[in-house]
């Protein structure tokens, strides 16, 4: 159980710059999630903490050693890959127990070791196998095995459920959230699955080429997100984004958007500079509703998408797109005229030039 | 059916095209017997070419034939010269010999391959010329290889000669194919010279199929190079190796072509194998009988060989 | 021990470097010292102390070597040859390793597993009776003759290698030329060759560079009038007493310069067509 310091850490191939200054402090027993799409830097940052790979610049700091300069195998750190990464021509028995064999542990120790891991993860049963002869999530318990066998410090995770289907990946989500629960060591998580960050995270870090654009923990990311970016990559679906001028008449605030204005009591942000100015509103779906409210906004239906538990209207306001998260009984008809109202406290104000919140 | 699918082809459009040799090939091709077709030009061919000769082959070894005797020839003598191969003493010393030939140059040949492989596989720069000199030997025919040392290590113009002078590793000019001792290892040396490519480029595809992670979590796991080299890379090119191994015996217990231009087995049937005696019963004793007998056992011994390695490592396998 | 992952890298690259260089040198030494002898004086070979650089750079070996011994010929006699063991491999091995690589009949794996088992037999096994039957049909010591003998273990392999070409394009092409109109022959010839168009020519220089250099079957197949090969010329020059080191050089570097250079040419896509056999095999 260690605490994580990245400081100022970067990392460039050549000329490329693939990390940019990136900062981060994990608390003890947390779970860091780097979330960020594809060639973002997140399993580079991950390689770097582990120690396959050399930073440019910027320190490592595991509990209250700087390791910048220290082997992987003694980082006491462990990984598990996307690829679990089991060795083929081993069982599972020395598979799991491979590191402890690789640092000379007696045999009793290890053996009760690779036993408690193996319980723990309900595949005592698979010990004499091969991983070939494996399923995907027996092979997943078992590069866990493996990891957690050796008590590491920090446990890094590196997209572990992308090889899985839809179902077993719900499965193993918990699994990975019940380990953590119980073992209590630190983690840290890459994925580009956003729905495994909001469960899983003590805290998330946004990541874009390179650069983090959000450290919070999950809610704070869901509910007040930094930019544009992480607005749009956070959620299912993604946040309506809707253009227009601020307008202030008095004490209220309201969002001009075309012919339309849409009053925004209780908005949290402090926007005076932006009044008159354009801004964007970045609305979730699931702040409509249908009854009445302060906030309205009207169009016409143009896409229903009943989903069983909900109904996805997708509405034409002034000639901009928004996705409504209604309930199942509503069941508006193509082209008809809607008016919905919204819980305008939940709206977010982003500058659209840069993209950030204001 | 054939039939229905000729059928669906357009009907010729004109007369030309009835008799148009392409366009009848096309519709032959869409019948169910194509794929034998297309397997049988060289079907033919290898029946015509090695099939035939080999029964021939193994036919003659039942039969006495020497082309330099007058009468006598195409008798069936059964097992006589398998019998007289027993007692035959250079038969048993070709066996050792090809035994010791073929041992020690594959052993150099898989280590110096897959050093040479494991090198390349890590793709520092400058690899891919560094590669294509490495490979080269194998490329070069048995003539000029076998040439090229026989200079090189001339008693008394050879370079390689000079050299260990020089060094102070010889005290003088050495005749490494004239003598008896050194004949066999010299000739061994330039075998391994020669093949060793052959192995690397097998071990380098193997290497290229062995997921990079697998490394990566040994580092972590704290497994350093010569325990990855041990527990990962050797077990998972295991089938490779031995798909190289089998067909680098064979080459070497079927053709006696480095040995016949380096030293004939000499001196003196220090560098007699099997191969080598086949030959020249044939061609310089004129004793095609023989000859064949000797060669009908090569082929057993390897049939043998290979299936025994093949159990053996299917074995270990689980 | 090397602490960090970065110091124990830098020693393995080194080490790594060492073992090439060293191999390079070795691999290649030989050639370059028969290449400086090709273009010694006999005086500078066969001399009491050793000379390394050529005193005088001479190409009389090589003229030597083109005027008198019919080397030209020889060289010749192996164009032929070559050509046609690669013409008939290329004609009936194409569309075999085609079948091997597209259908799947009966037999299959256990036909695949004879063209290889065929490489078994002992060449001289097979001489003898090749050398009774070549007499017979009068195909001793003629091109032709020794191009069909050559294709003996020469095929197999080519059908090998190229099927590994052929696996590697996608099978999707031709079910679309089909839907389109084409036939099998047409699909064929149309899409698949033109895509494995690259291992097609890897292939035939493999084969091509296998059947330049061969010695065995030459040396028996053929005879000085008819169409005796450079190797065998080569390997006679060696006489019992005095061996003309110079034109033996001068004849191995000519006629090793056109394996070089297809050598270093194809070698990329050769070498990924063998592993890719292999890995698969």
């Amino acid at each position: 159980m260690a605490t994580l310091s990245i400081k100022g850490v970067r990392k460039s191939f050549g000329t490329v710059e693939v990390l940019t200054n990136i900062d981060i402090e994990l608390e003890d027993g947390g779970f860091l999630v780097l979330l960020g799409p594809s060639g973002c830097g997140k399993s580079t940052l991950l390689s770097i903490i582990a120690g396959l790979e050399p930073s440019s610049g910027g320190d490592i700091i595991i509990g209250e050693r700087n390791v910048n300069d220290v082997h992987p195998k003694d980082r006491n750190i462990a990984m598990v890959f996307q690829s679990y990464a089991l060795y083929p021509t081993m069982a599972v028995r020395r598979n799991i127990g491979f590191g402890l064999e690789m640092r000379k542990v007696p045999t009793a120790e290890r053996e009760a070791a690779i036993q408690r891991a193996a319980e723990l993860l309900q595949i005592e049963h698979l010990l004499d196998r091969k991983p070939g002869q494996l399923s995907g999530g027996q092979r997943q318990r078992v590069a866990m095995g493996r990891a957690i066998v050796r008590n590491p410090d920090l446990f890094l995770f590196d997209e572990p459920l992308s090889n899985l289907d839809a179902k077993l990946r719900v499965e193993m989500r918990t699994e990975i959230k019940r380990l953590h629960d119980r073992l209590g060591t630190s983690i840290v998580y890459v994925t580009h699955d956003q729905i495994e960050a909001m469960t899983l995270g003590t805290k998330v870090a946004v990541m874009k080429s390179g650069v983090i654009q959000q450290i919070a923990d999950p809610q704070t990311i869901y509910e007040k997100p930094a930019n544009m970016f992480v607005a749009g990559f956070i959620g299912s679906p993604t946040m309506n984004f809707l253009r227009g001028t601020l307008e202030r008449s008095g004490e209220t605030l309201g969002l001009r958007h075309g012919d339309a204005l849409l009053s925004l009591p209780g908005l949290e942000q402090d926007v005076n500079a932006y009044a008159g100015k354009k801004v964007v509103a970045g609305i979730r779906p699931e702040s409509f509703h249908s009854g009445a409210g302060e906030g309205t906004l009207s169009g016409t239906v143009d896409v229903v998408e009943p989903t069983g538990p909900d109904t996805m209207v997708i509405l034409s306001v002034g000639g901009q797109l928004l996705t409504a998260r209604l309930g199942s009984r509503d069941r508006p008809k193509l082209g008809d005229a809607m008016t919905l109202a919204l819980d305008t406290a939940a709206i977010n104000l982003f500058d659209p030039d840069s993209g950030d919140r204001i | 059916m054939s039939r229905a699918s000729v059928a669906a082809l357009p009907p010729p459009r004109s007369t030309w095209d009835a008799i148009n040799p392409l366009r009848l090939l096309g519709e032959l091709s869409e019948t169910r017997y194509w794929m034998y077709l297309l397997l049988l030009p060289s079907a033919l061919l290898i029946t015509a070419i090695v099939l035939f000769p080999t029964v021939y082959g193994f036919q003659l070894s039942f039969t006495e034939m020497r082309l330099n005797r007058p009468v006598g020839n195409g008798a069936f003598v059964a097992f006589k010269h398998y019998a007289r191969m027993l007692s035959d003493p250079i038969f048993w010393l070709s066996l050792r010999n090809t035994a010791v030939w073929v041992t020690f140059s594959i052993l150099i040949e898989f280590l110096v391959g897959l050093v040479a492989a494991l090198a390349l596989n890590r793709n520092l720069p400058g690899s891919k010329v560094l590669a294509v000199l490495i490979l080269l030997p194998y490329f070069l025919p048995n003539v000029v290889a076998g040439n090229m040392w026989a200079l090189m290590l001339d008693s008394r113009v050879g370079v390689v000669n000079d050299i260990l002078v020089n060094i102070r590793l010889l005290e003088g000019y050495k005749a490494w194919f004239a003598d008896p001792n050194t004949a066999m290892a010299t000739a061994i040396f330039v075998e391994a010279w020669h093949s060793f490519p052959f192995f690397t480029l097998l071990i380098m595809a193997g290497l290229k199929g062995i997921p990079s992670d697998l490394y990566k979590a040994a580092e972590i796991d704290g497994a350093g190079v010569f325990a990855q080299l041990r527990l990962i890379t050797l077990p998972m090119l295991r089938t490779i190796i031995a798909a190289a191994v089998i067909l680098r015996v064979i080459g070497l217990v079927n053709s006696p072509d480095l040995l016949l231009i380096l030293t004939q087995g000499g001196p003196g049937r220090s560098t007699q194998v099997l191969s080598l005696y086949a030959f020249q019963n044939a061609y310089q004793d004129f004793n095609f009988g023989y000859s064949g007998a000797l060669s009908v056992v090569m082929f057993l011994l390897l049939m043998l060989f290979a299936w025994a390695y093949i159990r053996l490592s299917k074995v270990n396998q689980d | 021990m090397a602490q960090t992952r970065s110091s124990s890298n830098l020693i393995w690259n080194l080490l790594s470097y060492a073992v090439l260089i060293f191999l390079a040198l070795l691999s290649v030494g030989p050639l370059l010292w028969m290449l400086l002898t090709s273009f010694k004086v006999d005086d500078d070979i066969v001399t009491r102390t050793m000379v390394y650089l050529p005193t005088r750079f001479t190409l009389e070996s090589y003229i030597k070597l083109w005027n008198q011994s019919g080397y030209p010929a020889l060289v010749i006699n192996s164009l032929v040859t070559t050509t046609m063991t690669v013409a008939i491999c290329l004609f009936t091995g194409t569309i075999a390793s085609y079948a091997f690589s597209r259908y799947n009949f009966p037999g299959r794996t256990s036909l695949m597993l004879g063209y290889l088992v065929v490489r078994m037999f002992p060449a001289v096994l097979m001489i003898i009776p090749l050398f009774i039957v070549m007499r017979t049909l009068g195909l001793f010591d003629t091109s032709l003759g020794l191009a069909v003998a050559y294709t003996s273990f020469l095929l197999p392999l080519f059908v090998w290698m190229l099927k590994g070409f052929f696996d590697a394009a996608p099978k999707e092409l031709e079910s679309a030329a089909r839907i389109d109109g084409s036939t099998r022959l047409g699909a064929m010839f149309r899409i698949v060759i033109p895509i494995a168009r690259n291992g097609l020519v890897a292939t035939c220089v493999f084969v091509a560079i296998a059947a330049w250099n061969e010695y065995l079957f030459a040396l028996m197949l053929t005879s000085s009038t008819g169409s005796r090969t450079w190797p065998v010329g080569l390997q006679l020059m060696v006489g019992e007493f005095q061996l003309p080191w110079g034109m033996l050089a001068a004849g191995g570097i000519i006629s090793i310069l056109p394996v070089i250079v297809l050598f270093a040419l194809v070698q990329r896509v050769m070498v990924a067509g063998i592993t890719a056999g292999a890995v698969k095999g």
